[in-house]
Formats: structure tokens, sequence, C-alpha cells
């Protein structure tokens, strides 16, 4: 009996003592964080913009800026249609003076006739192959008399990109051109740098491993 | 029938108030264990204030209670943020169902549109919420689990792949609005899915309810750069949030109510994102739906009937 | 009236009085769990503070441990209906006087979901948004709502139950019918309810295929009924070795029978939803690969799984055999099939439902030390609550403490509890 009673007050005792460390314990863990954050680096303000990749003609007149590449008859002559050469294998021959210029228009190189679109008569214009005279800043009407779907699309709204306003009541709707995007010269959109992934709470995300591809 | 009582005490009076005292010390070092370890709540802070706890549902605030509350948001906005930020309760416009159209042929990859969202919605940088996540997909399979998401090539597009965004598909069926137990999201008029952020609760049900991964939680206060805050906020949209609490694209309603295109529409490079109105034959998406052959609504067997297209046009 | 409340408040005061008192053994075992519930509520402090980042979810896998427990806790909640429904369906005599046991099981068994549930928030604060009238309960749309609803009021009519019969043994008389009969069949009903629409949570998430299967729903009530009455069996006979109430084997050997046939139908649903899920080879059966045999090389949860079925099995073919009739055997069958059914019901059910995400993406889910402590804390204060309910109430079922020996010396606690023979049936 007295054994009893002597060990549970030892019990309580202890209880006490084990409380009051615990509390202390607290005390002391309360600060900081309990979980470091990861790095996560601020995205670089380059892929944030809005910016058009390319300036079309029609950008550089608007903002008046140097038109010298389009002063064709700086260097050739007028009423002579500069000649065009192909290699052996029927390959565009790019003459020094136009070496920023790469040719891929089409597959399989068969657009390779400047005269396709340049007029030869004034190369200060462009030419649609039924003869139409068009202008550097009209060239939807030039693309679109062959990717005709596309020009409709682009009418549309549905083809290439906008900005401004969907509600044209509120504002208007920015639109630009095809030479905005695509380089008439090799029209494909080029590859470029992916603005960087994601990171998940507390590591990394899995995924599937990567899948072989058939060409 | 019998009682029975205890057998008769038979400690002395010394050993009972013995016992009795150790009996209150222990109960006094419980209590102050208990009040101790409290101790991390010292540091609450601006977890909440009594006109944050105490304020009403969305639905049931007067024009006058939102002026107030609006007013709140931008002193704490300016409090935190050093930015008198420009908060507004856009309702939606008569007349008007937005649809999404996104044109997978031409998407890229280049995942311009997941930054420009997180910049325009004021989405938490570290940890990083982001409401937009790209999938890499192998060219013949609209199978997701096939998707890779963290794709860090040098160039993209890739060889053999194509890429497709997948945000909130705003559906005309909703899951996580089903589920909500507390009604802090609903569907508006025009088709967009909200959340009110002072009413959710956080019980994360609309995220295991969304079959595309769409909702966002915030698992800690959310870090947003003083410089890159966007002060042009919605009360349902983009206004920053509190810890706790779930978030999602609602298709930059501060934006798309005033008119404008969404951010990520904007900043698409090739122009694979298409907005409007559906109900305006003469919108961009009305013409893509009816000239284009092929769609996809995600998940189409889900039954939720998203307002996300997905389309291919060659 | 005036007496009558009088006697109920001192009724109360004797019950929380006898609460603070005991041996050695009561105050060693009391304080353990109060430490342990304390570090789970200084763990708790810090995720309010810090936010759930704290634990090991993130947006990929959005429930963790705190629901894992929740859904287990709600099938032993529930259990506790297969003591009532013997004593109360085919007058089953044995465990007529261990019923409220099992009530009081359910009792604590639902306070620890309400806290698992609530320490899932991410903003508790804003609980009151649930409450009809003042918030926006969405009802009956959101199977959550539901949930809010059958676990509160489940909550009650067990609490209800257990004080209108204890404070009527307090008392020294014999209970009203009409003031519980009624409300044990309602909670016969509501506790196959709880159960149900917990597994509903779960079952009506269409774009969770690993979940969204009807199976969900029986299986949770088959593993509710083996786990539920296997720990009603391992407290009872913890209660008869550390008091001398009268538990009679052939009562254990009564609950024996529902853990074996629950456990039998537990093991027979597996097997069907395991080749529902391989068989097919359906792209829907990926959460269920990722679980039994891994996914892509990430497999956390394979051990887990199988020493689930491990232990199911091994507690199956105990349970069949006629050794399960000692108690020895009966015990190590018991604690099988408890652990067994935590980890299926728990980590096997909610974690792969998460995995791969509905994107496809993997991420695996481990939880965090801060959490476990909370998860700990909670399990503490549910078995400090459940050590309370019978601290109080086997005195006053044993007539140790009665109205009529009001004011006499009280129980201290170590002294030697002498056999009481006279606890009478009502």
């Amino acid at each position: 009996m007295l054994n009893r009673n002597a060990s549970t007050n030892a019990w309580l005792a202890v209880l006490t003592v084990v409380f009051l460390g615990l509390g202390a314990f607290f005390l002391v863990s309360a600060g900081g964080r309990p979980v470091p954050r990861q790095v996560i680096p601020l995205v670089d303000p380059k892929f944030l913009s809005t910016a058009p990749w390319r300036q079309t003609y029609a950008d550089l007149v608007r903002t008046n800026q140097d038109l010298s590449d389009y002063d064709c008859y700086g260097c050739h002559e007028k009423n002579k249609p500069p000649p065009i050469r192909y290699d052996l294998n029927h390959k565009i021959i790019i003459p020094k003076e136009h070496s920023d210029i790469v040719m891929g228009h089409g597959a399989h190189d068969r657009n390779n006739l400047c005269y396709n679109c340049h007029n030869e008569q004034n190369l200060l214009t462009l030419q649609v192959r039924d003869g139409r005279e068009v202008g550097f800043d009209n060239i939807p009407q030039l693309c679109g008399s062959c990717h005709g779907p596309n020009l409709r699309d682009w009418e549309a709204g549905a083809h290439g990109r906008t900005s401004g306003y969907w509600d044209r009541n509120l504002g208007a709707m920015q639109r630009l051109s095809c030479a905005n995007c695509h380089n008439p010269h090799a029209p494909r959109i080029p590859t470029r740098e992916p603005a960087p992934g994601p990171h998940s709470l507390h590591g990394p995300v899995g995924s599937p491993p990567p899948v072989e591809t058939t060409p | 029938m019998p009682t029975l009582t205890p057998p008769p005490d038979q400690t002395s009076d010394a050993a009972f108030s013995r016992r009795s005292f150790l009996r209150g010390c222990a109960a006094f070092g419980g209590l102050t264990a208990l009040a101790a370890s409290l101790a991390p709540l010292r540091e609450m802070g601006d977890y909440t204030s009594t006109e944050q706890f105490l304020q009403k549902y969305y639905k049931e605030l007067t024009p006058d209670d939102m002026a107030k509350v609006i007013a709140r948001i931008e002193g704490e906005v300016q409090k935190e943020y050093g930015i008198r930020p420009h908060v507004r309760d856009l309702k939606p416009m008569d007349g008007v169902e937005f649809v999404y159209c996104l044109n997978l042929t031409r998407c890229i990859g280049c995942r311009k549109c997941v930054h420009a969202c997180v910049a325009e919605n004021n989405q938490s940088r570290n940890p990083e919420i982001q409401y937009i996540r790209v999938l890499k997909m192998p060219h013949g399979s609209m199978d997701v689990e096939k998707g890779d998401h963290t794709y860090d090539a040098k160039q993209v597009p890739e060889k053999g792949f194509f890429y497709m965004p997948v945000q909130c598909q705003q559906c005309h069926n909703p899951p996580c609005v089903k589920v909500c137990p507390v009604n802090a999201t609903w569907q508006e008029k025009d088709g967009i899915t909200v959340i009110d952020y002072d009413w959710c609760i956080g019980c994360r049900y609309c995220e295991a309810a969304c079959p595309y991964w769409a909702r966002r939680f915030n698992f800690t206060k959310p870090e947003i750069p003083k410089e890159r805050l966007n002060p042009n906020m919605s009360y349902l949209g983009n206004r920053p949030r509190k810890q706790g609490v779930m978030e999602k694209c609602h298709f930059c309603i501060q934006r798309t109510r005033a008119g404008r295109y969404p951010a990520c529409l904007e900043v698409c490079p090739v122009g694979a994102r298409k907005f409007g109105n559906i109900l305006d034959p003469e919108s961009e998406v009305s013409y893509i739906l009816r000239e284009k052959r092929v769609f996809i609504q995600l998940k189409e067997e889900m039954g939720t009937s998203p307002r996300f297209f997905y389309y291919f046009d060659k | 009236m005036i007496i009558a409340a009088r006697n109920y408040l001192v009724f109360l005061q004797r019950c929380a009085r006898i609460a603070f008192v005991g041996d050695w053994r009561y105050y060693a075992w009391m304080g353990a769990l109060t430490v342990i519930s304390l570090l789970g509520l200084n763990a708790y402090a810090k995720q309010l503070v810090h936010g759930l980042i704290v634990t090991g979810m993130s947006d990929e896998v959005s429930w963790g441990v705190y629901i894992a427990n929740f859904t287990f806790l709600v099938g032993v909640a529930a259990a506790a209906v297969m003591m009532v429904i013997p004593v109360y369906i085919y007058d089953n005599e044995e465990l007529h006087d261990l019923v409220i046991f099992g009530e009081l099981l359910a009792v604590a068994a639902i306070i620890m979901c309400l806290a698992f549930v609530t320490v899932d928030l991410g903003r508790p604060d804003r609980f009151w948004h649930l409450i009809p009238g003042v918030g926006q309960l969405n009802f009956p749309r959101s199977m959550l709502s539901w949930d809010v609803i059958v676990l509160n009021g489940y909550l009650l009519l067990n609490v209800h139950i257990c004080g209108y019969l204890l404070y009527c043994r307090y008392q020294n008389r014999k209970p009203g019918k009409w003031f519980y009969i009624p409300f044990v069949f309602t909670a016969i009903i509501w506790a196959v309810s709880i159960h149900t629409v917990t597994a509903f949570l779960y079952v009506g998430l269409g774009g969770r295929p690993f979940w969204n299967a009807s199976i969900v729903g029986p299986r949770f009530l088959a593993s509710a009924f083996t786990a539920g009455p296997a720990i009603i069996i391992l407290a009872l006979q913890i209660i008869r070795h550390f008091t001398h109430y009268r538990i009679t084997d052939k009562a254990l050997l009564t609950l024996r029978s529902i853990v074996q046939v629950s456990m039998i139908i537990n093991v027979f649903l597996l097997v069907c939803e395991v080749f529902k899920e391989f068989y097919s080879g359906t792209t829907h059966g990926v959460s269920a690969r990722y679980l039994f045999v891994g996914l892509h090389g990430y497999h956390a949860l394979v051990p887990w799984i199988w020493t689930a079925i491990t232990f199911n099995l091994i507690a199956m073919v105990i349970l069949v055999m006629p050794v399960s009739r000692s108690l020895r055997w009966l015990d190590v069958a018991c604690v099988l099939s408890i652990v067994g059914i935590w980890i299926e019901k728990g980590m096997g059910l909610v974690i792969p439902g998460f995995i791969p995400t509905p994107l496809g993406a993997i991420v695996e889910y481990v939880p965090s030390l801060n959490e476990t402590l909370v998860c700990l804390g909670i399990w503490a204060f549910g078995l400090l609550c459940y050590t309370l309910f019978l601290r109080m109430s086997v005195p006053i079922l044993q007539g140790r403490i009665a109205q009529s020996n009001e004011g006499q010396p009280e129980i201290q606690g170590d002294e030697p509890e002498a056999p009481v023979s006279g606890a009478s049936p009502h």
C-alpha cells in the first residue's frame, strides 16, 4: 500500500518535471522556418515580352527607322532585272551582297526564283503571279496569293498573333503582318529557347521516361 | 440493489495533502506545457484580422460592402508591397460567353504563356504556383501520361513531339464547383469558374476533383517580388492570395471582362492561342469552331464539357 | 427541476474528478499521452503559422496521412455498431454490457476524425463557413458537406446514448426505452452512412479512376467491420486486465466471428479490385500499378501495400482456423488486421489516387516529420479521450460511483481494487 502510494507520488513528480521540460523545449524551438525554401530564380523578363520577333517594312516606316536595306536601286540598275544563277543541283546561288538571305521557302528548294515574289520590273515593289503589283507594306495580299486558307484564317483573326481588345466596342484589336513572324525567305518558324520548367513544392517532378519516336 | 462503496481510504491526512499537492503540480506543469506548445503562434503576424475573419461571402456583399472591402484590400496590398493597386469587382458582361481555342499545330512549347500568366496574375514565385502546364507529347498520342512536364531542351520544338499547354478548362459542368463544401467556387454566366479567396477553407477537395489538375493551393504565404506586382487587379481574379486557399486560371478576369485578351494569348509568339465570345458569330473562336475540323475537348469522357478547345489546322 | 440539475452537475463534477485520479500506471499512461498530444499540438501550431508547406503534401499529392487516418478512423467509428447489432437485434447477452465501450470508442474515433479533418484545412479559422445559416454549406451537392453532417450527427447520437445510459446507471434506474432505443437504431443506420458517405467522397471523383470505382464503398465497410471490432477485442482485454469489469471470453469470441467474416469479405473484394485493375490493362489502371508494382521506377508504396496484403492474408488464415479461439492467436490476428487495414485504407487508398496526377506527372509523397507529429498527437489525444471515457464509465458501471454514494469518500485511485461482483445488469 505504502509502496504503491510512493510510486504514484514519484510518478506525479516525474510528470511535473517532464511537462516543464517539454514546455521549455517548445519555447526554445518556437522560432525559425521549419522548411527551407528552394532557390527558384526569377524568370528572365525576355520571356515576358510580347514584342513581335521581326519587324516588317511597314514597322520600319512607322517608326522612322533605317530603310537603306530597301533602297534597291542604290546598288541595282533600274530597268535591268538582276540575273539569277543556279548551281548544278538547281540550287540558287546567293550573291555575297545578299549573304544574310537564307533561301528556305517551300519544300525541296523548289521555290527558288526571286521573282516569284519580287517584282523584276520594279525592285521596290513585290508582285503576285497574276501580275498585280503589291507594296512592301501589303504583304498579306502577296502571301495569300499562294497560301489562300491561311490568308482566310488570318483575315478572320484565326491565324497569327493578336493583341489588344477582343471586344471591338471597347478597343481595337492589333494584328501583326505575315513578316512579323515569318521570314519571307525562310518562313518556317525557327526553334527557340524555352522558358524554364516547373518546380514542384518539395522537389523534382517525375515524368515518364523519354519516348522513342519513329521517324 | 446493493451499492458498493469503495474501501475506506486509509491514507493519512498528510499523505492525502501531499498527493493533492503533487496532482496540482502535475496539472500546473501540464498547463504550462500546453501554453508553451502554442509558442509558434506568436509569429502569426497578418494571418487574419477581425475584418477578414468576419468578411461575408462574395454573393452576399452589397455594393457598399464591396466598396469597403476593396478599400481594405487596396490598403493591405499597399502596406505589404508599397504599391497602391487598382482593385475592381468586374461583373460578367451580358451576351458574352468565353471560349478558348488552342492550335496544337502551332504551339512550339516555349512556355512563355506560363510565365506571362504568373506575371499577370500575381502568382507566388516561391513556392512556385503556375496555372499553365505545358506537356511535351510524342506524336500520335493524346494520352497525357506520355507527356513530359519538365523538358528542358536547348531549343523547342523538338522533332517528333507536339506541345500541349493545359490550364483550367472552364468546364460547363465543373466537378470542382460541385464538390466545394462551402460554395467558395462557382461558375459565372460568362463561363468563368471563379474562387472567392476570402471564403475558401482550403480543404483541397476541388483540387482532387479536377480532371485537368488545374487548381493550385497556397501551401504557404505567397511570395511576389514588389517590382513584379501587377497593380491592375480584380476581386475574383489576380489580387494577392492568402496562405491556405485555392487559386486557378480565371481567363484573366481583370483583362477579359474589360474587353481585353488574356495575357497568355498576347504573349504567345506563334498565335496558337485564340480567345473570344462564342455568342458573337464574328469572333475568332466562332470562326474557328465553324471552319476547323478536329477539336479535342481534353478528357471528353469525363462529361465536363470544357470551354477550352484544342485543334489542329493541318 | 433544480434538484435534477444539481444532481446532474454533481454527476459531471464527480466524473471530472475521477478523470484525474488513478494509480501510477494511470498517471504514467496519461502523462505519456499528454506529452505526445502536446508535441502534436506544437507541430500543428507551426503548421498553422507556416502553412501546409510543412507537410509532405503538394499540388500533385494534395491529401496525405491526415485524410488517410481520417478515412481509417471513420471506419473504426462506424464499426462500433457491430457490437450494437448483436445486442439490440439478436439480443446477445454476452455483449450487452459491453456495447457502451464500443460506443465510447466511436465517440473517441469521431473526435479524432474531426481533428484530422481540421488539421488538413488550409484555413481552419474559416470553419464557420460550413455552418448552415451562418455560412454556406453546399448541401446536398458536395459529398464533403454530407460528411460534415453525418460525422457531427454520429458524434451527437453516440454522446447522447452513452451519456444517457451512464447517467441512468449512476442514478440506478432503468433507462427509458424511448430515450435511447430509437437513437440506437438510428445510430446503426447512421454508422453505415458515415462510412458510405466517406467512401462516396472518393468514388464521386470522375477524374480519379483509382477511386471512381463502385467497389470502394463496399470495401470501406468490409475493412471497417474488420478493423473496428478488432480494436474493440483488444480494448476489452485491456479493460479486463486493468479493472475488474466482467468481460467474458465468450463475448470476445462473438466479436471474433464478426472480424472473421468481414476479413474474408474484405480480402475477396481486394481480389476483385486487383483483377479488374490488372486484367483489363486499361490506362485507368496506372494508379493501381503504381501502388502494387511501381511505375516508371517510382515505387514508394509498394512495400507498404504488400505488407498490408501479407498481414491481411495471415490474419485471415488465423481467423478461419480454430486456433483463433485462443485469445493469444486472436490478438495476433487482430493486430495484423488493424495494421494491414490501416495501411490499405490510408496510404494504400488515398495516396495512389493522386499518382500519377490527372496530367500524368509522378510526384511521390512522404509524410514530413511535422506532419507525423501532428498525426501522433491526434492519435494520442484520441487514446487520451478513450482512456478518460473508460476511467469515468467503468466505476459508474461497477457502481463505485453512484448517486447513492455521493458525499462518501471518493476513490483515490491507487487503493487495491477489490473485485466488485455486484455490478448487476439493469
